[in-house]
């Protein structure tokens, strides 16, 4: 007998999820870049303020980056 | 000793898929940052098979048992084994061959299935199973990671949009060697531990192991060993296919597409529904170009990769049901196993050294 029942909570989790994660990892490498390209044209026309709030945007989104990369070697590690 | 004989054959032949699958499977990887040059073609696959090297010894728990829950596991002889391997070798060596990227964790699945129904009937298949753990998921990760994949891409071209190209193109090509590098250590922790499993299983049946023993270090090894080697060589074939003939990408899109499929397969892992990284990564790859133009996309060869996908478990489960047959009608014990793999040896010696020194000019051809 073949039962055609899928788990959709399940399913859900696995949607909801990769959507946060996927998105997620986007969005903060993005931001790195962002940051960094902006703080240099920053320091290029003299904004040190400027420069410094755009290196902590890059800053502060590459940790997050970084902690999401060691999120995912911990998963693979420990399944 | 004919036992022994059987086991030595299962457990060659299951490095032999176990390389296939590294060969068949570095697209996933390392296409789209060869196409968008974040690395060179040989750097980019040096690189993966290091990383599905040392994937392969991060987890040692070998819990996913060849098609566990879809075959009855009591059922199955290093006889049935051996000719759903062969089943899955040759859907990959045919897909490889035109180009198109498939899994091949299906496509061992329906190896087995194929020489399981044939030597068993259909008692020995779970349909539930195969619509739960190949079914659904085919359709779920291509799905997820083109709607994600597209999504993010948008939201990428939003953020860094009007920023000077050059500086962004560089950040991405070195998101890219952060997220390609992700790929290949999760492929290898995936799927060497399904060979691992094929092998250890073997050994078990054989009477060499108890079911409760470690997996031994030379399985462990001995599968990294392959599938890496099987990523150096490099399916340049599907690597073209995935990195350049399904969309022209540029370092943004690349990153978000491996990004997601990373971060999708990961995700899709710790919430206990593991999905195929083929199907995860061309999805995202589709999606990443549709979201900025649906006509960027080659819908031909985006539509000759699903025929592929639908394809899959019923093309090896035909191959591995007829080895079987063949097997068994000269003998399971010794001299069926011996016979179709002489054969197959003598059979890719001649075509497939032909076929592998094609798809080298093809890397000399960029």
């Amino acid at each position: 007998m073949v039962s055609f029942a899928v788990d959709t909570h399940l399913l859900w989790d696995v949607i909801w999820v990769s959507f946060a994660a996927g998105l997620g990892i986007s969005v903060l490498f993005s931001l790195v870049i962002l940051g960094g390209a902006r703080a240099a044209d920053s320091r290029r026309s003299g904004h040190a303020g400027a420069a410094a709030g755009w290196a902590a945007l890059a800053g502060g989104a590459f940790l997050l980056f970084a902690a999401g990369v060691a999120l995912g070697v911990q998963e693979l590690a420990t399944k | 000793m004919e036992g022994d004989v059987v086991l030595w054959i299962v457990v060659a032949t299951a490095l032999a898929f176990d390389f296939t699958n590294g060969f068949h499977d570095t697209a996933n990887a390392v296409a789209t940052s060869i196409s968008t040059r974040a690395l060179s073609p040989r750097l980019a696959v040096g690189l993966a098979a290091i990383l599905n090297f040392a994937g392969a010894f991060v987890s040692l728990e070998v819990a996913a048992t060849i098609a566990s829950g879809i075959v009855d596991a009591e059922l199955v002889t290093p006889a049935i084994v051996f000719a759903g391997l062969v089943g899955a070798i040759a859907w990959n060596l045919a897909t490889w061959y035109f180009g198109l990227p498939s899994s091949s964790s299906h496509a061992l699945i329906g190896g087995v299935v194929g020489s399981a129904f044939v030597a068993e009937g259909s008692t020995a298949v779970f349909g539930d199973g195969i619509v739960d753990k190949v079914i659904v998921p085919a359709l779920v990760a291509p799905l997820l990671a083109f709607v994600v994949g597209g999504l993010s891409i948008l939201v990428v071209y939003r953020i860094v949009g009007r920023q000077h190209p050059g500086p962004v193109a560089r950040g991405f090509r070195l998101g890219q060697i952060v997220s390609g590098s992700l790929l290949a250590l999760s492929h290898g922790t995936n799927d060497a531990q399904k060979t691992m499993g094929v092998i250890f299983l073997a050994l078990v049946a054989n009477g060499t192991l108890t079911a409760d023993a470690d997996v031994p270090t030379w399985v462990v090894v001995s599968a990294a060993t392959a599938i890496a080697l099987g990523t150096y060589v490099g399916g340049w074939r599907i690597i073209r296919t995935m990195g350049t003939r399904i969309i022209k990408m540029d370092p943004a899109q690349g990153f978000a597409a491996q990004g997601v499929g990373a971060t999708v397969i990961m995700a899709a892992s710790h919430v206990g529904f593991p999905l195929s990284t083929t199907h995860t990564i061309s999805g995202a790859i589709m999606g990443t170009g549709a979201a900025k133009r649906v006509s960027a996309v080659r819908w031909g060869v985006a539509g000759n990769i699903v025929v592929a996908w639908v394809l899959t478990l019923p093309a090896a489960a035909a191959v591995g049901g007829i080895t079987y047959a063949v097997v068994a009608l000269l003998g399971t014990e010794v001299v069926g196993p011996v016979v179709v793999a002489v054969a197959l040896i003598a059979g890719l010696a001649v075509a497939g050294g032909r076929r592998l020194v094609a798809g080298r000019t093809l890397t000399a051809e960029g």
